[in-house]
């Protein structure tokens, strides 16, 4: 019963999909002036766990092949459509702080569910705190 | 957990691009009223490694703005030609202002980007904690 709880799994995968996320964001942020730069984002969690891309991450099957393996989930992000400014770089600002606020929402959650799940194990050993 | 680690060096790499332009852009503003000085700009490009992107931005070469020099009608200067007119800068004041806030609201940016891949760290080891 206790060998793999799904509940576990879910929580530190949404968990890993929000720091993903927020290296992706920080890039847009730090590129946010950047002529051409083009602004990127991950899919949502949902969609990237029903496509079961959690498990078949790139790798690297030679030692002269690029290492996306090392950038992990950050390697599916995809450019987002906005309006470009004249010099041809699409980050608003605006709109990857709001992004970061919900990646903040989304690791929190992720983290409840993680510790309250921790937590009801620790009751059913018989030592809750 | 390698993430935030990434996540906030790209954030400081985008803070130390930002810091730099503002160090260009102060020196412009100095030098507005020096004769023959030609403003610096500098543009921001991706660090690159192996061809591959980092995410990490980076200030690229220094250029000097070709534009005209002003003409300043001041006989009595000492670089003043026979028609009492001086080369002055190519500054624009409200070019180089309006500049500046750009730069500190993209640094400002940044900042919290890097708070918040900190704070989300750190609220990962409190989970260690209970």
């Amino acid at each position: 019963m206790f060998e793999r709880l799904e509940i576990l799994a879910i929580a530190r995968d949404l968990a890993v999909h929000a720091g993903a996320r927020q290296t992706v964001t920080a890039e847009n942020v730090a590129n946010a002036d950047t002529p051409g730069y083009r602004a990127r984002d991950l899919p949502d969690f949902s969609e990237i766990y029903r496509s079961g891309k959690m498990e078949t991450s790139l790798r690297q099957t030679r030692a002269s092949h690029m290492d996306l393996a090392s950038r992990g989930m950050v390697a599916f992000a995809e450019d987002t459509d906005g309006a470009a400014s004249p010099n041809g770089n699409t980050v608003s600002l605006e709109s990857e702080l709001v992004r970061a606020a919900d990646i903040r929402s989304q690791h929190n959650r992720a983290l409840s569910v993680y510790g309250a799940s921790l937590d009801m194990i620790r009751a059913a050993i018989g030592r809750s705190r | 957990m390698a993430d935030f680690s990434t996540s906030r060096a790209i954030a400081a790499s985008g803070m130390a691009a930002q810091a730099e332009r503002l160090r260009f852009l102060s020196e412009n503003i100095s030098n507005a009223d020096t004769p023959g000085y030609r403003r610096k700009t500098a543009s921001f490009q991706e660090v690159l490694d192996a061809g591959q992107s980092t995410g990490k931005v980076q200030i690229g070469p220094v250029e000097l703005d070709q534009a005209a020099l002003e003409r300043v009608y001041d006989p009595s200067h000492p670089l003043a030609g026979d028609d009492g007119y001086y080369d002055g800068s190519n500054v624009n004041l409200v070019v180089e202002i309006a500049d500046a806030r750009e730069a500190q609201r993209s640094y400002e940016a940044n900042l919290r980007v890097f708070d918040q891949a900190r704070q989300m760290s750190r609220s990962l080891f409190d989970l260690l904690r209970r």
